[in-house]
């Protein structure tokens, strides 16, 4: 029983790490961002902007919650929740430390991967619930590019996979304790780069934003939300966001390894530090491009990043098994 | 975007060139990124006013007698686009005053013509931009208020004269001097 | 035609056949002012647009009869309020041409200089929004935008330390200019084009050659030739498509004629051919510049007495039309003149209304996100279309 309880509470207490985490990760953006914009970003609420969250989370709180009239009640109320909820249940299973972790199931990727891509059905609640054309139409192409790109992500998501010979998380960074797979020769890097490339689709980053694009679709599937729905959906965002960072750095960047992992803190300093390298990365990708169309994306994603992810795939479980088996 | 071309040499050269076209981009902004950020913490720090800069108007006194500049001659009424000035003169024995003088700021577009024809540089443009108010009666200058004004903040370059003079420069005596002479057309 | 078409598909609402009408109302982010257009989507693909423009009337030609010959030019500036030099300059070249004013040259290099130096600040705002609008306001074309800010208000700081006003400036009067330049603004002046021929350098980095871009606007909105010439559009829009016309060689007003500068024409006719002119713009303006700072002689500012008051300015009996070549197009100023001190008639031909002419003839046929970089590389400012 007091199991039961123990796993309740450690969910609790990860679940408002999350969202503390969350919610700072967006000042660290805003600020990085600023800075490649030769501008400060947020200084004035707390010292250097660092009460910006709360102060933007305390707005959003108190903000009138509009439902349009014509819009599908239920459909239209359900939809942050729905799309939250994957958000954040794959944080679940991300081990932070050998032993550190909520559940380190022994099919996690899989796991991972395949509740990620449940938001997607979230986004279209929110689209169609919004009874707006331009949330439709920002929907359909949304479901258009999710799917489109969850295949490559897979793919590239399981070559480290492949390399490690197990889907459970904590066993993939055991497996990179001789070398980090980013640094595998070739594949190594390939992969890292198919799997942000995928990432930024999936995440609906820059280049590959069009379903937000602010300056024809206003905010897309989110235009119609107001208040405290709009801020769980950005929650569900940037949770996703990070939770692919994290999911980046456990599966290509050694995870929690470093000098000095052998203490589970110093560890997991480490696995913050990369998740948040990865995050850097994306986030610098996503302020120096401007965006591709819908039919360009979809184009990358079937013409492009599927075929060289299954290529990459097929080389590395050939490599794999020239080797005499995974887990070198 | 290179999409998988038939010919394999095109695929591979239109790769090269998207990879080195991200990392021109990237680099770029992260270059910017070691930049000195142009942001001016206003209002800690305020920028530096310009000699000419033209913020919010004013009525002078002299200098030496301390008396009010402007005669009530409502040239600046006349000239002025939107309208926004509204003067009443008042005859005395030596000199005209004015009686009433009315400014709506909020409607004055700050283009400078009333201070550009008033001759005896009684209305000026001061370094202030700090305009804002909740209550928009307070825009509505009258006279004290922009006496008032006058004396708080720093005045700009310009004044009737200086700028008459600018436009064209005063004609020597009665030396034939061909490059420094306005053309008198008829008026 | 196009037009009635889809005046009837909005009647019906969604026009039936998998039709959708969306309106891309005066308040959008990327609606370059207040625009309003209203797209027949069917799924991505506009198949008719219905443009509404008149939301920014400010009846400028009832103005201009009102308001006398030394009032008009402070007003002249908010037509084309992100180019406001090039826009007096048209007003003030209209008025001495009726009257037969002459205009001295230190006064006509200062023109020259201002108006430069505005075609390369409205060319970083354009460069800016047009980027923003295909990047995203959370995005890549942010931080181009912020970087082509940054260096217009270097431009900007300019303007105000020879005008004080930042925006409209009402440095045009009739007869010459109403300011000299201060002491130290050449020097500053130089400084800042330098400053800027090198940040065009990093614009180029991050644009040029990037296949994100290229996709964006190659092929896209591509205008023919001959259908820019029977619409008569102007300005970047006519040379990006083959048209090699400028203004300022062709009727050179305001001692262009002792500059030398090289007019970019482009064949493509599309989004991408546009840009590639108003890039090759910029650095020829910094050309332009240099040149005018090294030549410009002394003298007076001005053939005509300082403005001492409203009907100073007469002008006899006569009309006439001259243009300027503004950083959109063909800026033209048509005044009949009855001998008092206000025009009798203004017209004013504003570059942006004949170039949004071209919109319902190359939008059909484009993605929805095709639209926005359209109607960013026409580059329209409203105050020219609505007046």
């Amino acid at each position: 029983m007091e199991h039961l309880a123990l796993d309740a509470l450690a969910a609790f207490i990860l679940l408002n790490a999350v969202i503390g985490m969350v919610t700072y990760v967006t000042l660290l953006e805003r600020k990085f961002a600023a800075r490649m914009q030769s501008r400060i970003g947020p200084y004035r609420v707390g010292p250097h902007g660092l009460l910006q969250p709360i102060a933007d989370a305390l707005k959003l709180m108190m903000k009138e919650d509009i439902v349009p009239r014509a819009a599908d009640r239920w459909v239209y109320n359900l939809a942050p929740i729905v799309f939250l909820i994957p958000c954040v249940l794959i944080f679940a299973t991300i081990p932070f430390a050998p032993r550190l972790g909520l559940a380190d199931l022994n099919i996690g990727v899989l796991f991972f991967l395949a509740v990620s891509s449940l938001e997607i059905v979230g986004l279209f609640m929110g689209g169609w619930g919004s009874n707006n054309k331009y949330a439709l139409l920002s929907a359909m192409r949304a479901v258009n590019q999710i799917i489109s790109y969850d295949l490559p992500f897979v793919f590239a998501a399981l070559i480290p996979v492949v390399l490690a010979g197990s889907l459970q998380m904590s066993a993939i960074v055991a497996a990179q304790q001789g070398l980090w797979f980013v640094a595998y020769p070739v594949i190594g890097q390939l992969g890292f780069v198919a799997f942000l490339v995928a990432t930024l689709a999936a995440e609906n980053r820059v280049p590959f934003d069009i379903l937000e694009a602010e300056s024809e679709l206003v905010a897309g599937f989110r235009v119609e939300y107001s208040g405290m729905k709009f801020a769980i959906i950005q929650l569900g965002e940037y949770a996703h966001m990070i939770a692919s960072s994290f999911l980046g750095a456990l599966l290509f960047l050694g995870g929690w390894l470093g000098p000095g992992s052998d203490i589970p803190a110093i560890g997991v300093l480490w696995f913050l530090l990369k998740a948040m390298l990865v995050f850097l990365v994306v986030t610098w990708v996503r302020w120096s491009f401007v965006r591709i169309r819908v039919d360009q994306i979809l184009a990358v994603s079937w013409k492009l990043l599927l075929p060289a992810t299954l290529g990459l795939l097929l080389v590395t479980a050939f490599w794999v098994a020239l080797r005499g088996g995974a887990g070198a | 975007m290179p999409e998988a071309a038939r010919n394999g040499a095109g695929f591979w050269s239109d790769f090269g060139r998207l990879v080195r076209a991200v990392g021109r981009a990237m680099g770029v902004t992260l270059k910017n990124l070691g930049r000195k950020p142009v942001t001016v913490h206003y209002p800690d720090v305020k920028r530096l006013y310009p000699d000419r800069f033209r913020g919010i108007l004013a009525l002078t006194y002299d200098k030496e007698t301390g008396e009010e500049n402007c005669i009530g001659c409502r040239l600046c009424e006349y000239i002025c686009p939107p309208q926004v000035i509204k003067v009443e003169m008042l005859k005395a024995e030596k000199r005209n005053f004015a009686k009433v003088f009315q400014l709506e700021l909020y409607a004055c577009e700050f283009c400078e013509l009333c201070v550009q024809v008033c001759p005896t540089d009684a209305i000026i443009m001061m370094k202030s931009f700090d305009l804002a108010t909740a209550d928009r009666r307070e825009l509505l200058l009258d006279k004290d208020r922009l006496h008032a004004i006058g004396l708080d903040f720093e005045p700009s370059w310009a004044t009737g004269n200086r700028l008459r003079d600018m436009q064209a420069p005063p004609k020597p005596a009665k030396a034939p001097a061909a490059k420094g002479e306005a053309k008198e057309s008829t008026e | 035609m196009a037009d009635s078409e889809s005046r009837k598909v909005i009647e019906l609402g969604y026009g039936g056949n998998e039709r959708l009408v969306m309106n891309m109302g005066p308040q959008h982010p990327s609606a370059h002012g207040v625009f309003r257009a209203i797209l027949t989507l069917e799924g991505e693909t506009v198949v008719a647009v219905d443009a509404v423009i008149g939301y920014l009337h400010r009846c400028h030609e009832k103005l201009g009869e009102m308001l006398t010959y030394v009032q008009y030019p402070t007003i002249a500036s908010k037509t084309d309020y992100v180019a406001a030099m090039t826009a007096e300059l048209a007003y003030v070249t209209a008025v001495e041409k009726v009257a037969s004013f002459e205009v001295p040259k230190r006064a006509q290099y200062l023109r020259v200089i201002v108006a430069e130096l505005q075609r390369i600040a409205s060319h970083c705002l354009w460069l800016g929004t047009w980027c923003l609008d295909m990047g995203g306001a959370l995005g890549g074309g942010a931080t181009v935008f912020l970087y082509c800010i940054r260096e217009r208000e270097l431009i900007l700081d300019l303007f105000e330390s020879l005008t004080g006003a930042r925006l409209l400036y009402g440095f045009h009067q009739v007869g010459g200019t109403r300011y000299d330049i201060p002491p130290g603004w050449a020097q500053t002046c130089r400084e800042t084009i330098a400053l800027i021929e090198q940040r065009l350098d990093e614009y180029e980095a991050m644009l040029e050659d990037n296949a994100f871009f290229l996709v964006r606007t190659q092929g896209v909105g591509v205008i023919s030739a001959t259908l820019a010439q029977e619409v008569g559009v102007s300005g970047p829009l006519a040379r990006g498509s083959g048209i090699d016309f400028d203004l300022r060689r062709a009727e050179p007003y305001s001692s262009y004629q002792d500059f030398d500068f090289k007019v970019p024409v482009e064949t493509a006719g599309d989004c991408y051919a546009r840009y590639r002119v108003r890039m090759v713009e910029f650095r020829e303006s910094i050309k332009i510049v240099r040149q005018a700072l090294d030549g410009l002689p002394e003298g007076p500012i001005s053939s005509r007495p300082g403005v001492k008051s409203v009907g100073q300015v007469r002008v006899p009996k006569g009309e006439g039309y001259a243009r300027v070549e503004g950083a959109r197009g063909e800026i033209g100023f048509y005044i009949v003149a009855d001998g008092g001190p206000k025009p009798y008639r203004m017209k004013v031909r504003g570059a942006s209304f004949s170039n949004l002419a071209i919109l319902p003839h190359i939008i059909p046929g484009c993605k929805v996100a095709d639209v926005v970089a359209i109607m960013g590389s026409v580059d329209p400012v409203f105050g020219e279309v609505d007046r």
